[in-house]
């Protein structure tokens, strides 16, 4: 479900999304949509080359349909307000605004940051049968490529956030051959300087501890270790 | 423990990888420090491992590249997982650490500290040491087996003058077997040292295995407190002690010979004051006066001859009585002669050691390819020493008679070096105190060298052992020493290069020793090789013996032996 789209960005890693108004999209995300910890992809546009598109066509062949997205996670919501403060003077109220100027735009919104967490590529078959999509690959931390100002961002199916998280990584790992449970972006959201990220983290093992329970203790090592240093340490 | 004849030496190691690379120098002159992962788990504590020296003289020369070999001492972590990692025992931290995107094959990082051997030099069989640690990044091999074989030791496997007693603790059983020089061994002597149950007997055993040989023929003699070198006999029968004739020489069949202790004597005309007054304690003064000359005067008039208790006695009269008709009136020594002749009589004519004919002939017990066990288990404290005591005195006086050209046949005659083992070896030379043995053992200790005497010491206490005797044992044995008294003690006698094995001493188990000293090139730690005989010195099975006393047969019986003697009224005059 698409819920905004990308106005701004903080660093390479560190999108604003603004969520849609009422008449922006077909649907309005609701505030559940848009919650704290939300997993969320944006499409990232990666286009072939002039040259590659050639190569394509030389061979006749239909290019496979794959689509790079760039996996985030909502840590922070703001509610943008310009009329907050301005007390001057007003010809009508909202409602006659809204009655005698259609086309005045709203200058209220919902931003909401999001954290890029990886990347992950996907076949999208030609029927465009949302449940049949296929990982093509899956990879945590910094992307290379960065987003584009006015992209689509959507919400995350369990599914989709299940692919993102249990793969095979031909890099390494105890045990490479088989699919395991990977949260390789920890490090750069320890990194990131903000005193909600860590809350994030949080949110998001509860998430995978629901995904994976077979799991369970593998992540309750990563969650006390968080907890007891944001609730503990920091109280004590 | 392993069988010595799985020795097969693998081929040169195609390529060798460097484990580490040299970080710089560590906490004393003669160490430096490397870094390694260590993934394979080879940098044991203990283990060898070398650089590459160049140096301007074997440049010129164009000699092979020095190796310059060294020991792992300790391993410090540099890089572990966290604590918070290890909060799962069914959770590796691996898997913790796969998960937050960490690489994991190669996670742990160590520090190893390594003390410089040096490089070995064949012209002087020693490790020479380069006076100074390796340079940063230099890279650090770890020793092949096959290198390990020829600089650790002296001799090769199986050589004339050769002594396996086992394989290096570090690699595989039987990859670098541990050969004592047994020139060495015989020469400067010889102490295996250990607290009781981690296989003193049976490492020693392993040795005179050795030293019956087809190539190494010895002469052995053992003095066997407790009898556990019977089993020793079965060398007699076992292949491993036996060579065929080649035309040359003529074959070989290791022999043995076990005295069982009412075999063991000593004539008593071998016997000298000193051996008297331990035989003889708390004698008074006059007695001691009139034994002295007493003996001086039979041996006056046997002319070397043997003589016996009726001789002393006879003597012991005579000189009281000359000092009495010296000395005139007032000076009655009669009653201290008869006390004397009282306790010469109860100490000797009761004995079966002392004899006055009969004793050990040198030649009988001392015979090249001949191991002889002297069993002493039966014979009372004082009486095992001056058993000893005179052994050992006959047989250097015998040594030094013939190496000098005194004697060219009889019984003093003993043309061959001689190796002497002697168990408990604390209650022949007893720390703080002199008994009767210590003077010659020490004597022989000193100057045995010179004439052809090795002596092996085994001991349980080391701290008992008298220090000057211990420190004359060139070759220490040192197996697991629990007792901190003995630990320092050892610590005192062992030379300074292998202080740092001792912290293992602890550690140790049964059948694993540290060999220091002359017959190897460097202080080792060793596996025993397994013996080809039986082993005697088994603890006894308590539990077991008690459980045979229930067993069916022997309760019959012992109902029997317990049957109250009450049953047959008949003869009760009483009724």
């Amino acid at each position: 479900m698409v819920i905004g789209k990308i106005v701004k960005s903080d660093s390479h890693i560190n999108y604003v999304c603004q969520i849609f108004g009422p008449h922006e999209w077909e649907i309005q995300p609701r505030p559940a949509d848009y919650a704290f910890g939300r997993f969320v992809r944006v499409a990232v546009r990666s286009l072939p080359t002039d040259e590659t598109e050639n190569a394509w066509n030389m061979f006749a062949e239909e290019p496979p349909a794959t689509t790079t997205y760039a996996v985030g996670v909502i840590y922070n919501t703001i509610l943008q307000n310009p009329a907050y403060g301005v007390l001057g003077p007003r010809l009508s109220n909202e409602t006659q605004v809204e009655m005698f100027s259609p086309d005045y735009i709203s200058e209220k919104a919902v931003l909401t940051y999001i954290l890029v967490l990886g990347m992950m590529e996907v076949r999208t078959p030609g029927d465009g049968g949302q449940a049949s999509q296929e990982v093509v690959t899956t990879m945590q931390g910094v992307p290379s490529l960065s987003l584009e100002l006015d992209s689509q961002v959507e919400t995350m199916s369990d599914e989709e956030v299940c692919n993102f998280h249990y793969f095979a990584d031909p890099a390494g790992g105890p045990d490479s051959q088989h699919p395991y449970l990977h949260m390789g972006y920890l490090p750069h959201i320890i990194n990131q300087p903000n005193s909600l990220l860590p809350m994030v983290t949080l949110r998001i093992i509860d998430q995978l501890e629901q995904l994976f329970p077979q799991n369970q203790s593998l992540l309750s090592i990563v969650k006390r270790n968080f907890a007891w240093r944001l609730k503990v340490e920091t109280t004590g | 423990m392993f069988d010595s004849s799985q020795f097969v030496f693998p081929p040169a190691h195609a390529a060798r990888r460097p484990v580490g690379i040299t970080k710089g120098p560590g906490e004393t002159t003669h160490e430096y420090t490397f870094v390694s992962r260590d993934e394979n788990q080879v940098l044991k504590n203990g283990e060898y491992v070398y650089y590459e020296l160049a140096d301007a003289e074997t440049m010129a020369s164009g000699g092979p590249v020095r190796r310059v070999l060294g020991r792992v001492l300790k391993r410090v972590p540099v890089q572990l997982y966290p604590d918070t990692f290890l909060a799962e025992p069914e959770i590796s931290p691996s898997m913790v650490a796969a998960m937050v995107g960490y690489d994991a094959h190669a996670n742990e990082l160590f520090e190893l500290h390594v003390a410089i051997m040096g490089y070995y030099d064949a012209r002087t069989d020693s490790f020479i040491n380069p006076w100074i640690p390796p340079q940063s990044g230099k890279q650090i091999f770890l020793a092949d087996d096959e290198m390990l074989t020829n600089v650790l030791s002296r001799k090769k496997h199986q050589d004339m003058g050769s002594a396996t007693i086992g394989s290096l603790l570090t690699r595989t059983p039987a990859a670098v077997p541990i050969v004592l020089s047994v020139k060495d061994v015989v020469s400067t002597h010889m102490a295996i040292i250990a607290s009781t149950g981690a296989g003193k007997s049976y490492l020693a055993s392993v040795v005179i295995e050795e030293l019956m040989q087809p190539h190494n023929r010895a002469c052995v003699l053992i003095v066997d407190p407790h009898g556990e070198y019977g089993t020793l006999d079965q060398i007699m029968n076992d292949p491993h002690f036996e060579e065929e004739g080649d035309g040359y020489g003529s074959g070989y069949r290791a022999d043995v010979r076990i005295y069982k202790p009412e075999q063991v004597k000593v004539r008593i005309s071998t016997l000298n004051m000193g051996d008297m007054r331990q035989l003889l304690p708390e004698m008074t003064e006059k007695q001691q006066y009139l034994l002295n000359r007493a003996l001086r005067k039979v041996r006056e008039g046997k002319h070397g001859h043997p003589w016996g208790v009726a001789d002393l006695k006879q003597a012991i009269k005579s000189v009281a009585k000359q000092k009495n008709d010296d000395e005139g009136e007032g000076s009655d020594d009669s009653s201290t002669a008869h006390a004397l002749t009282w306790r010469v009589e109860q100490r000797f004519e009761q004995s079966f050691t002392f004899d006055d004919t009969q004793h050990l002939d040198l030649d009988e017990i001392f015979k090249p390819g001949q191991c002889t066990v002297l069993q002493l288990n039966e014979i009372d404290d004082r009486d095992q020493q001056v058993i000893v005591a005179t052994l050992l005195r006959r047989l250097y006086q015998a040594r030094m008679a013939t190496e000098r050209g005194q004697v060219h046949s009889g019984e003093s005659y003993l043309p061959y070096p001689v190796f002497v083992l002697l168990e408990e070896a604390h209650h022949f030379a007893p720390g703080g105190t002199e008994v009767v043995s210590t003077s010659i053992l020490k004597q022989v200790l000193a100057e045995g060298r010179k004439f052809g005497i090795g002596v092996g010491l085994i001991s349980q206490r080391p701290g008992k052992l008298d220090a000057d005797v211990l420190s004359q044992c060139q070759t220490q044995c040192i197996m697991r020493i629990v007792n901190e008294i003995d630990q320092k003690s050892v610590g005192a006698a062992i030379e300074g290069v292998g202080r740092d094995l001792l912290d293992n001493l602890p550690a140790l188990s049964k059948g694993q020793v540290i060999v220091a000293g002359a017959a190897v090139n460097t202080p080792v730690i060793c596996r025993v090789r397994q013996r080809y005989t039986q082993h005697g010195g088994e603890s006894v099975d308590a539990p077991d013996m008690w459980r045979k006393y229930f067993s069916r047969n022997s309760a019959e019986s012992q109902r029997r032996v317990d049957a109250p003697l009450n049953g047959n009224k008949g003869f009760n005059l009483l009724r």
